[in-house]
């Protein structure tokens, strides 16, 4: 039995890691109605500069700090000078430009710190907690708690504040939202900026565990979108708990599946995803779009 | 009508812009070649009475990009600091410069490919060090076919040295993943006790060779492994896989992890579970600086890794001469193609000796005496090597290191094994 | 107008005319050329074919598929499996077709229902559990270790070099199946996949079914993408997991935009990008491959949005532009609704 709640508090742990990237995705789509595949190598950037910081000798919490500042500034400087141009045109041009910006952004990662994942300071201490034969660390609590705690603060921006209504309206309609009189392009930068800035922090999160390098998040990037859709592509609520449904599943479904074995146990959560879909194409927690003619 | 067929005739005129220009850059269908004024032989290309030039394609970018770049910058760094000393001298009396073509195929076959055929194209007399298991194995052929040498792999997988009959113009440089593996397979035999094991291997070749080795190895002995799990290099976590692993309680793990994240996370993992086994670790993951300790290795009884060539950044080598040359070179060469440490910088290095070994046999400018120089190779003692490891290149089913010593971590760096 | 007319009747001879000149010279290039540029512009056919059904799912009829390269994959499994296996050659390539076109239908069936994202992500879980179900599949793909073969030697009837015969034989089939392709999208299919494109509501109105346009895109997609598959074994010789990786998928439809959306001709255009760009990239420097080639599709992207394509069109905006504000300050609006480039471009001048 402690088996078996062990893999699920090893999967809800990894699950983290893939709602804190769900959620900045979910958070420039909210905000802006776009998709960015850079938001991985936006983060891993942003985490650099921390990682920077803490070599320089700065405290870990100062890096964080100045990562999420230099995230905001510069999610919002790319949609301004890059993404922008896009906007309004073929969608598939402006998916591919921030396929773009992720190959651009990693080069340059890179370039400066060169390939080879390095270790990287935790914000929480390296121990394990013993809960009845269950060991959890609580680096994994940490990442947890800071991650609903995110959560959260994004479900009250978008349901109870003006900004995050101003936000959502600009990236349902931005030509209405024109209208109204709400400030789009600036709401848009302001969307990057915050998207980017959460990618900072989830970045700060996870290196200690997935090592910083230029392609920390490329695989974890695929998860995240799969987390995303499959909670509802507008849900912070829903992405952190596809994150988690996901981590958990893949878990059991290679430790007691021969058949599945860890080879395949990927295929266990996209499986689910598309059945999910079929059934509920919003996603769990997602709200069903009318698509007007 | 006329705003759709108008782009569309400009469109094909762009085509045939390009055309023309690629028959024109094609230029002729005469093989170039470049002869030699020595006399004997006539020279192969890529080599002149003063210079010789040689390519490499790995990933320098991607997830593979870290042990790719270090193939490169290692190689190039011993090469570069020979050149400045005024170069390399052949068999042949003539005293010639090296110079090294690198090129990024991003751990992909076809870019391999590619790029071996764009370093033939210009003229590289031989592709060397190069890295990844399916991106030689695509090359292979083809370098086999043309007869270009593909030579001194930093690739473990055991087709690139097992049939040199089938495979005349390729060779591998490190230890085949077989070869660490039976060599901790040897270890726990000799302890002449019982002892069980758990293992965690990579999904594919590599993996396997380490089993393949360790297995046979410990065939009909009191060694028993009690159970095997695998991870896909792809994965964000193996903590899963320990886990299993873990409820077999086994006196020794055997993790062949090659991602240095995932290695560091079986380390952590294992111990924060309360499972304390003796742990072995492949050569390519087991740096101090980067997977011991962050991983917190000291926890565990003893920790053992296959090692055949020196830390250049452990304190114990700091007087090493082999390895103040290597600092020296690689701050002044390699450090512009990376700037993070695997073992895959120092062996890429040595690399750079033996083709200096090979080419001070030399005695024609050909791939063909090459060849045979590159095959006569007993008993050099490369730059950065363990002591007594040597460089033997004779061997018809080995890669030219096939000897490994068994190192044990102190708690700081590694020192020699006593047994079990 | 006048002048356009002029133009008009002059596409009418030029045409045909420029495809005989680019025919004659696709025969006559492998003879003069190095292996080299053979190899490459026989690797520019296979992904031009590869990108030729991506545009026909994606371009034509605006369905986005981040899992082409699980077609290429298994195409070239299956050639592989048919030509070590000793199956005559046509029977391989109609496989190398058919299984994939299968694979491709099944998929498409349970997700044509979806859009946008959720689309995206069922077909990028192809490549995604793909390659990890190459590697369990090791006695027909080989595992991880690949597949390698050697085929395709000119036979003994044929003075031509290796690589001259397989340019012909790649760039025959390419041709093939871009003729076959172009006939069907400038048809009633391609109609079809045009209004459920724009607008799936219209296509309804007019009897079509949304729903099986798009799973008759996917299977075309895939279908096309495994004949891709058959040709890339026969010019790399080699497959293995790799093939598949989501990474290439990416790339992909990275080329196809850059060569142009819903274009035959961007097909091409994308295919010469996708091998051409690493090679300059490397030339430039190795060791910043990344850096080189992102910077390298934002300033494509910048200047042409609409893709390597509308470059032609582009040029002659531009001039008309600058000979229209040297002439007249003042715009006319009545002449632009007639040139549908702006709209592609996604701002107004």
């Amino acid at each position: 039995m402690s088996y078996f709640v062990q893999l699920v508090v090893d999967g809800l742990a990894t699950g983290s890691i893939y709602g804190a990237l769900a959620l900045a995705i979910v958070l420039v789509n909210r905000s802006t109605g776009m998709i960015n595949f850079s938001q991985g190598a936006l983060a891993v950037l942003s985490t650099f500069v921390a990682y920077a910081v803490v070599q320089a000798g700065g405290p870990l919490l100062l890096g964080l700090v100045v990562a999420v500042a230099f995230g905001v500034v510069l999610g919002a400087v790319l949609e301004r000078l890059v993404v922008r141009r896009f906007e309004g045109g073929d969608p598939n041009t402006a998916v591919v430009a921030t396929i773009g910006l992720l190959v651009l952004v990693s080069g340059i990662a890179g370039a400066i710190w060169s390939y080879d994942p390095r270790a990287f300071p935790s914000l929480f201490p390296n121990e394990t907690l013993a809960l009845g034969g269950v060991f959890v660390s609580v680096r994994s609590l940490g990442t947890t708690a800071v991650l609903v705690a995110v959560m959260v603060a994004l479900q009250l921006l978008f349901r109870a504040t003006k900004l995050g209504l101003a936000m959502r309206a600009v990236a349902d309609n931005p030509g209405s939202s024109a209208l109204s009189g709400l400030p789009v392009s600036r709401l848009l930068m302001l969307g990057w900026g915050i998207a980017a800035g959460l990618g900072a922090v989830a970045g700060v999160l996870v290196a200690p565990q997935l090592f910083i390098s230029p392609t920390m998040l490329d695989f974890t990037l695929v998860y995240a979108l799969a987390a995303a859709i499959l909670g509802g592509l507008d849900s912070p609520l829903g992405a952190v708990v596809a994150g988690w449904f996901i981590g958990v599943v893949e878990n059991l479904a290679g430790a007691y599946v021969d058949v599945i074995g860890n080879d395949l146990k990927i295929a266990v959560p996209f499986a689910a995803m598309i059945v999910v879909l079929v059934l509920r194409p919003q996603g769990l927690f997602g709200r069903r779009t009318v698509v007007r003619v | 009508m006329k705003s759709v067929q108008h782009p569309r005739r400009l469109s094909g005129a762009v085509a045939l812009i390009g055309v023309t220009a690629l028959l024109v850059s094609g230029c002729t269908r005469e093989e170039a070649s470049t002869p030699s004024s020595s006399g004997t032989a006539e020279a192969s290309p890529g080599i002149t009475d003063t210079t010789v030039s040689l390519g490499i394609s790995s990933p320098l970018s991607g997830a593979t990009a870290g042990p790719g770049s270090c193939t490169v910058a290692g190689l190039d760094s011993f090469l570069e600091a020979k050149n400045a000393e005024g170069g390399f001298t052949f068999g042949d009396g003539k005293t010639r410069k090296v110079t090294l073509e690198y090129l990024d195929d991003a751990y992909d076959p076809a870019k391999a490919v590619a790029n071996f055929r764009q370093l033939v194209n210009k003229g590289i007399f031989a592709y060397v060090g190069a890295l990844g298991t399916p991106t030689n194995a695509a090359v292979m052929p083809i370098a086999n076919q043309q007869e270009v040498p593909q030579v001194l792999l930093t690739a473990g997988a055991g087709e690139f040295s097992d049939d040199q009959q089938a495979n005349p113009w390729t060779s591998g440089f490190v230890p085949t993943y077989t070869t660490e593996g039976a060599a901790f397979g040897k270890l726990l035999v000799d302890a002449n006790q019982p002892i069980t094991v758990a293992t965690l291997v990579q999904n594919d070749d590599y993996g396997t060779g380490y089993l393949d080795g360790f297995q046979s190895a410990i065939e009909g002995s009191q060694v028993k492994v009690l159970d095997s799990a695998t991870y896909e290099p792809t994965d964000t976590s193996v903590d899963g896989q320990v886990t299993q692993l873990a409820a077999s309680k086994a006196d020794v793990l055997l993790s062949a992890v090659s991602v240095t994240p995932l290695q560091v996370g079986v380390l952590t993992k294992a111990q924060s579970l309360g499972w304390k086994p003796r742990i072995f670790l492949p050569s390519n993951t087991s740096t101090p600086a980067t997977v011991l300790q962050p991983g917190g290795a000291a926890a565990y009884p003893d920790v053992y890794t296959p090692s055949f060539a020196k830390t250049p950044a452990s304190p114990a080598f700091a007087n090493d001469p082999d390895v103040q040359a290597y600092n020296t070179a690689f701050e002044q060469y390699g450090s512009k193609i990376t700037k993070t440490y695997t073992p895959h910088c120092a062996w890429s290095y040595a690399e750079g000796a033996v083709l200096g070994e090979a080419f001070s046999t030399m005695e024609e400018p050909t791939r063909e005496a090459f060849m045979t120089s590159l095959r006569s190779i007993s008993g050099f003692q490369a730059p950065l090597l363990l002591d007594g490891i040597t460089i033997d290149t004779t061997k018809e089913d080995q890669a030219a290191v096939f000897t490994v010593n068994l190192v044990r971590y102190n708690g700081t760096g590694y020192e020699p094994v006593q047994g079990y | 107008m006048a002048g356009a007319l002029v133009r008009l009747r002059a596409a009418r001879w030029s045409r045909p005319a420029l495809a005989l000149v680019v025919a004659v010279l696709l025969v006559l290039l492998p003879l003069v050329s190095s292996p080299y540029v053979n190899y490459q512009v026989t690797t520019m056919a296979v992904f031009a074919v590869a990108l030729l059904g991506l545009n026909v799912v994606m371009g034509y009829a605006g369905q986005v598929s981040l899992g082409q390269s699980a077609f290429i994959g298994i195409g070239a499994y299956v050639a592989g499996y048919g030509t070590t296996h000793g199956w005559p050659l046509l029977l391989t390539f109609l496989l190398c077709c058919l299984l994939p076109g299968v694979v491709g239908m099944l998929v498409a069936l349970a997700a044509a229902r979806l859009r946008g994202l959720a689309l995206a992500m069922v077909t990028i879980a192809l490549p995604i559990v793909g390659t990890p179900v190459a590697k369990r599949l090791s006695d027909v793909t080989g595992g991880s270790q690949g597949l390698t073969v050697s085929w395709l030697d000119p036979p003994s009837w044929v003075a031509l070099a290796d690589d001259q015969w397989r340019y012909y034989v790649v760039v025959a089939i390419a041709a093939v199946v871009f003729l076959l392709t172009r006939n069907l999208v400038r048809g009633r299919v391609g109609r079809s996949f045009a209004i459920v494109r724009d607008n799936e509501a219209v296509a309804l109105s007019m009897g079509i079914s949304p729903y099986r346009t798009k799973v008759l895109a996917f299977t075309l997609a895939s279908t096309i993408g495994g004949a891709s598959g058959f040709l890339y074994l026969a010019v790399v010789q080699y497959t293995s997991p790799e093939t598949l990786s989501f990474g290439t998928s990416i790339n992909l439809v990275v080329a196809m935009v850059i060569g142009g959306s819903g274009s035959i001709a961007g097909a091409v255009l994308g295919a010469v990008y996708y091998v051409l760009v690493p090679v300059l990239a490397g030339q430039l420097d190795a060791s910043r491959t990344a850096l080189l080639s992102g910077a390298f599709l934002l300033l494509v992207l910048f200047v042409l949005p609409g893709g390597l394509v509308s470059l032609p069109r582009r040029v002659q905006q531009l001039l008309t532009r600058r000979r229209r504000r040297s002439a007249t300050p003042s715009d006319d609006p009545g002449d632009r609704t007639g040139t549908p480039v702006l709209t592609s471009d996604g701002r107004t001048p």
